[in-house]
């Protein structure tokens, strides 16, 4: 019994224990980093008849040049068409789709990867790196837990649904994927097996004297457009192709007429023409030179293992002594002349593949200038204007009214102040996130101050000693001590901190905010002017000025006594039906007190709106100021005594309640409106009081306004072209409120600098008070269709089409030709580069560990996600966008659907707030608050720091 | 017959012998009393006379709800140049410390929320930084509240203890691991047993000076973060006994830490068992038993400089005025409120005892911070601030003050 017992004992026991201690003992799997390793290392197996020439296939298809047609330029009028400011080639919206691994950083890709390839084996299944081993690779299961992934059609929709940029260039109809499917189709054959030595041919020994160092080696340097693009323009040639085609079966017909049994890609015969180093010994061939690469650059310029340092290259006589051909021309008859009976035309065919090597040249036109502010120096002589489109600033001759001068600075300049004493001029960039430091008696820049997000007002203190530059889009003010240009601090602003003005005694620096504060869900807006004590550099106070929005030019009277600020009040939380008091947006002056108090004033009347004011400056001896209507093109005069006294002779509820909303006022205090050139922006008046100055900034002018007789007298031409091109008729109907219900208001007025506003607007077509919705940015959108937050229209034009005049302007739509125009101009607003990824950089721990979230396909427990629910289903493709619409569970009360259009994720961080209705205010409310059940995402069992780095990788999208 | 006098041999011996113990005893006395071989400072000569004596706070002003706080118990104080912030279980102040004129901030006024139980003060941008008991982080600039929390940031945890001002950084020591959030970038680090020597993650205080965050962490000891290397370094009591010092001075006293405080290169340490302090290479503890501070249990600490240390415990103000010498000063208070007492020790010895017409508000002291020679002291019951006019560090050789009657 007790024998039986303890074999029992065993049977029971001893079998799960040991298997047990086998698995405790047994080495785990290291952890698995996928990388790239390139389409040549695939191809070094995957290609030959045995395999069923898929590498070839490849080489021959679009997507191997893919890359390589980005040097076109087309791609450059796409990229215009897409804000993209950036080469095609270096930029990450046009990478995501046209190369391989655009978004993955430098450790990720073996030496082997090569951008140039374009779109390449591993763009579609996945990262080669744990895979590619043969043993892996032969079963199937292990190479997919290995990463192997075997798309479907739907995930090639992520690049090749349509897109607006494209279609307005190249004009194809919609891709037929199933056609497009079985192009590409490289299937193997049913008995696989190696066979092309020529691609598997590595031989490498040593070898004296030039050898064949491969065209990807000539690519490091002979690409991009300073180089006139030279290894893309020969990647679009056929020359390229070379050796693809000999999987062709018209190959084999050749060869085969020819007397050869071997396949074409085997024999010598046929690489001797159809690749670089076909007729070389194979120790004349570095590793990095592969037969595939067809007729490469050596196959004319010679073995350029020896001429390919830098040193030599530019050394001519030493690049020749070095193996440099002389004569590319005379290699082409070798191979051309007769070859398979066709004819050659040696002089064609040579201009069919020229290359040089010189810059490529810009576009014809030169920019528009679209003056924007400006500024007096201090000695009253000269003008600086910041020309926005030209990234430049002009400088006028005050007396002589003339343009003497342009100082190239940064990316899309804004404002300009001066140093005290007048030697320095300092610019914001809002484009490069810089100021420029300008040597005025030099008349160039002379430094470039790095600061906060889009920069746009600048002023220094009295002293000169410290600069305060508006982060715009990072809520900041930069403090930077103007003797050593560093940043000494960064103070808290409001919303969207625009312009700044200094109070005459140099003791408070009032800075207005465009956007309004975050308040409670639908409620009216609350915005703010940020006041500073320049001397200490410090926040002393934050003046409310409730109901309004948009605050942004702003000046300080003489007195010292009180600002004005222009403003809108934006009426968002009641529908746009109600045309009352003002209707959707009415446009007015705040005055704020040096007390703290604010008082606001329309300068709107019944039937003659003020759309867009826009800046404000004073007389010297401040009994006017003069007011930009950038939506109406004119300046208003005010009367500055008759507007105090109707302020001091209100009572408080008046000014509390009345004056802010009544379309009555303005005549009492409004003493004339002068008509300026398109699109006045900025306004300086000169420091004798005789004259001022509007920047206009669509006619690329300004206009002299003489101030005793208040009316226009001159103009000054900044330059720019003369030609008003689709794009700048787009743009100045942008800006116009012509197409609005009684003037009110322009496309700008919600969208400024092609932005956000911030405010979530109640639009009847769903129904009064139903399923209000977010204003969301116009910065790249173009490819982003369908677009409105439910995804019903299909396009910009029906979006701004008919659409607009019904629900939003109210009267007549834009004609066709205008309509088009708009479209244009819209989809070029340019887009800013994402502030937290630089291109190239690679990513921070946080902000890795982030990515691995953004692409999990499991749960912290081992759960697996939904693929419907993971994150990078529907945020795909280089704008992280779908372009479906899909029910996230964010349906709230008052919504008429749960189903919403995929925003796209391109430099989410400077758009809040979020979701379909604008409820959530920064990007982790979006799962902390409002995905209570893991629609938007499994996230709820995730830790904070998963979200916090989640929260970081979507920065860098 | 006995001879009552020993001959003179056995005398000698007899003298010798008593000799020996003597100087024995002696020797004994003085390895066991550590003030008998630290440098001379002095005893006071009763009530007359001079000695070496500490410098003793004994203008003090008291503030209460009827002042204007909002709330009497005082979580946090903060001075702030010509200001002070207090925060309370209910609310914010802030003295005028020339007008003694209070404003109060309750969650009416847009405080985010009622327990405010850190504060500290951006010295670029004067923005101040609260910790909210439950209510995450806020940052109160030019009148406006801003408020970071759970659901809405990247703060781990809403149960904010601590709030340290790191270069363009804001700490959070919170009831879950402490938070580090970058004010220019917006990103927000999370520091717990994950990624640091962090055995618990309840951290009840922070601060930063001179290149090192120091984290004060219930169960972990404190955490030392050094900013240019990014590296941690861990304090943890090497006894590893919670209940007992088992070897005095071989390290942190408990790792049960309240406090914080780094300056001169020297680290002050309070914690529920005791208070010590490091200065890079020993270790010194400090307890009640020893004649220290009032009690071992402490809520918080702030240091004056390497030699000066100010303890808040649960029956009275500890303060070290005199590392050297080991001369402590206990404020207390009562028994009659608003007196109080000041008791000046070194080791059990009484040094001297001054009756303080205004003393402390209570005896259970929460929170302290240093305003140049004055001191501000957060109690249970108030808020009082110790005026240090004629402050001097140290010793100094003085008399001794005198006592009510003796005045009389």
């Amino acid at each position: 019994m007790r024998v039986k017992r303890k074999r029992l004992f065993l049977r029971v026991w001893l079998v799960p224990g040991l298997l047990a201690v086998a698995a405790a003992v047994r080495p785990q799997p290291a952890e698995r980093h996928p990388y790239y390793v390139g389409a040549r290392v695939c191809g070094s197996c995957h290609d030959g008849e045995g395999m069923g020439h898929g590498y070839s296939l490849w080489l021959l298809s679009g997507h191997a040049r893919a890359y390589a047609v980005l040097s076109r330029p087309e791609a450059r009028e796409i990229a215009r068409l897409s804000g993209i400011t950036q080469e095609p080639q270096a930029s990450p919206v046009c990478l995501g789709c046209h190369a391989t691994a655009a978004e993955a950083e430098k450790w990720e890709k073996d030496p082997t990867f090569f951008t140039g390839d374009g779109v390449e084996c591993e763009k579609c299944h996945g990262p080669g790196g744990e895979y590619k081993d043969a043993e892996v690779m032969k079963d199937r299961k292990a190479a997919m837990a290995a990463g192997l992934r075997m798309p479907t059609p739907r995930d090639c929709l992520q690049c090749h649904a349509v897109k607006g940029s494209h279609v307005a260039v190249h004009h194809r109809p919609q891709l037929d994927m199933a056609k497009a499917w079985e192009m590409i189709a490289h299937p193997l054959p049913d008995a696989p097996r190696f066979s092309s030595p020529a691609v598997n041919a590595r031989e490498s020994s040593p070898s004296r004297g030039p050898r064949y160092a491969g065209v990807e080696s000539c690519a490091q340097c002979h690409d991009g457009p300073q180089k006139g693009f030279q290894f893309s323009r020969w990647r679009l040639t056929p020359h390229a192709r070379a050796y693809a085609v000999l999987a062709t079966p018209a190959a084999y017909d050749i060869s085969r007429q020819n007397g050869s049994s071997l396949p074409p890609q085997e024999d010598p015969a046929c690489l001797k023409c159809h690749t670089t180093a076909g007729g070389s010994k194979a120790e004349a061939r570095l590793p990095s030179y592969g037969p595939a690469e067809g007729v490469g650059c050596e196959a004319c310029h010679g073995a350029g293992s020896e001429y390919s340092p830098e040193a030599v290259m530019l050394d001519r006589p030493a690049a020749y002594a070095a193996g440099l051909q002389r004569n590319p021309k005379a290699t082409c008859a070798s191979c051309h002349e007769k070859a398979h009976g066709k004819p050659f035309d040696q002089e064609s065919a040579w201009a069919k593949i020229e290359h040089p090597a010189g810059p490529v040249q810009a576009a014809a036109q030169a920019p528009y200038k679209n003056p924007l502010r400006m500024a007096f120096s201090p000695d009253g002589r000269k003008l600086y204007v910041t020309c926005e489109a030209a990234g430049s600033v002009v400088v006028v001759d005050a007396a002589a009214r003339r343009k003497e001068a342009e100082i190239p600075v940064g990316g899309q300049p804004n404002d300009v102040a001066f140093s005290p004493g007048g030697d320095r001029a300092f610019v914001t960039n809002r484009l490069d996130d810089t100021v420029t430091v300008i040597d005025v008696r030099a008349g160039r820049a002379v430094a470039t101050i790095p600061v906060g997000d889009e920069p746009h007002g600048i002023r220094t203190d009295a002293a000169g000693t410290h600069l305060y530059v508006l982060n715009t889009l990072e809520d900041s003010v930069s403090v930077i001590d103007t003797a050593t240009g560093a940043e000494t601090k960064r103070l808290s602003a409001s919303r969207g901190p625009w312009a700044a003005a200094l109070s005459p005694d140099g003791r408070r620096l009032l800075v207005t905010n465009c956007l309004s504060r975050f308040v409670e869900f639908r409620a009216p807006s609350l915005s703010e002017i940020t006041v500073l004590d320049p001397q200490r550099g410090v926040v002393t106070d934050r003046w409310l000025v409730p109901g309004a929005n948009y605050l942004q030019g702003i000046a300080w009277h003489p007195s010292g006594e009180f600002a004005f600020f222009t403003l809108l009040r934006t009426k968002n939380v009641v529908p746009m039906t109600r045309v009352v008091q003002g209707w959707t947006i009415t446009n007015g002056l705040g005055i704020a007190w040096k007390d703290g108090r604010v008082n606001q004033v329309l300068l709107d009347e019944p039937n003659l709106y003020f759309p867009d004011p826009t800046d404000v400056a004073f007389t010297p001896d401040g009994t006017r100021a003069l007011v930009t209507s950038s939506g109406s093109d004119r300046v208003a005069v005010i009367d500055v005594p008759k507007l105090l006294s109707m302020l001091r002779s209100a009572a408080p509820e008046d000014l509390e309640s009345v004056f802010p909303n009544h379309l009555g006022k303005a005549p009492e205090f409004v003493i004339r409106h002068i008509p300026t050139g398109n699109n006045p922006r900025g306004v300086v008046v000169a420091p004798d009081g005789k004259v001022a100055f509007t920047a206009n900034c669509l006619d690329d002018s300004l206009t002299v306004i003489d101030l005793d007789r208040l009316e226009a007298a001159g103009r000054i031409d900044l330059g720019g072209p003369k030609e008003i091109s689709k794009v700048r008729l787009g743009e100045r109907l942008f800006h116009s409120a012509r197409i609005t219900f009684q003037r009110q208001f322009s496309c700008h007025s919600c969208h400024p600098d092609g932005h956000i506003n911030g405010l979530a607007f109640d639009i009847e077509p769903d129904g009064i008070g139903v399923s209000p919705v977010d204003n969301r940015t116009l910065r790249g959108i173009l490819d982003t269709a369908p677009f409105k937050w439910e995804g019903t229209n299909p396009s910009l034009a029906h979006e701004c089409g008919p659409r607009l005049a019904v629900f939003f302007t109210r009267i007549q739509p834009f004609t066709p030709d205008q309509l088009s125009a708009l479209v244009e101009y819209i989809s070029s607003i340019p887009r800013p580069p994402n502030r937290y990824r630089p291109v190239g950089a690679d990513l921070t721990e946080a902000q890795r560990r982030g990515r691995e979230i953004f692409y999990r396909t499991m749960t912290n427990t081992g759960e697996v996600i939904p693929e419907g629910n993971r994150c990078y289903i529907c945020h795909s493709g280089p704008m992280y966008t779908d372009r479906r619409t899909h029910n996230v569970g964010t349906q709230m009360q008052y919504d008429r659907t749960g189903e919403f259009e995929t925003p796209h994720l391109n430099n989410i961080y400077d758009s809040a707030p979020y979701l379909h209705n604008g409820i959530a205010r920064t990007l982790e409310e979006i799962w902390t608050r409002f995905n209570p059940h893991d629609r938007h995402g499994v996230t709820n069992d995730m830790t904070k720091d998963q979200l916090n780095d989640l929260i970081e990788f979507l920065k860098t999208l | 017959m006995t001879n009552p006098v020993a001959p003179a041999k056995h005398r000698h011996k007899a003298s010798n012998r008593l000799l020996r113990s003597a100087l024995g005893g002696a020797c004994l006395l003085a390895c066991l009393a550590p003030s008998a071989w630290l440098p001379p400072a002095g005893r006071a000569q009763g009530n007359t006379g001079t000695a070496r004596l500490p410098y003793v706070y004994t203008r003090w002003k008291q503030f209460t709800v009827k002042d204007g706080l909002p709330n009497d118990h005082i979580f946090a104080v903060k001075a702030d140049g010509p200001r002070v912030w207090v925060g309370t279980e209910d609310g914010l102040a802030c003295i005028d410390k020339a007008t003694g004129e209070i404003r109060k901030w309750q969650e009416k006024d847009g405080l985010p929320w009622r327990a405010v139980t850190g504060i500290d003060v951006n010295p670029k941008t004067g923005d101040v930084w609260l910790a909210l008991f439950g209510g995450g982080l806020a940052r109160f600039s030019g009148g406006r509240f801003d408020h970071w929390h759970q659901l809405n940031s990247g703060l781990v945890n809403d149960v904010v203890y601590a709030v340290a001002i790191e270069n363009d950084n804001v700490w959070a020591a919170t009831t879950a691991g402490a938070s580090r959030f970058n004010t220019i970038t917006g990103e927000w680090t999370i520091f717990t047993e994950k990624n640091a020597p962090m055995e618990e993650i309840w951290n009840y205080g922070v601060t930063y000076n001179d290149g090192k965050v120091y984290l004060a962490i219930w169960g972990s000891g404190v955490l030392e973060f050094d900013v240019a290397t990014q590296k941690w370094k861990e304090y943890i009591d090497p006894d590893g006994e919670m209940e007992i010092d088992l070897y005095r001075d071989d390290g942190i006293v408990h790792v049960i830490t309240t406090g914080v405080s780094y300056i001169e290169k020297v680290l002050w340490v309070s914690t529920y068992f005791g208070t010590c302090r490091y200065d890079g290479r020993h270790w010194r503890g400090f307890y009640n038993k020893e004649g220290g501070p009032p009690s071992d249990f402490t809520n918080n600490l702030k240091a004056r400089s390497a030699n000066e240390a100010w303890f808040c415990t649960d029956k009275g103000l500890g303060v070290l005025a005199d590392f050297p010498s080991d001369t402590w000063i206990q404020y207390t208070a009562g028994p009659r409120p608003p007196a109080g007492k000041a008791v000046v020790k070194r080791g059990l010895e009484v040094l001297e005892t001054v009756e303080l017409e205004v003393g402390p508000p209570h005896s259970f002291i929460i929170c302290a911070d240093l305003d140049g020679n004055d001191a501000w002291i957060g109690t249970s019951k108030g808020l009082g601030w110790a005026i240090g006019e004629g402050y001097y560090p140290g010793l100094r050789e003085r008399a001794p003050h005198r006592t009510a009657a003796a005045r009389r």
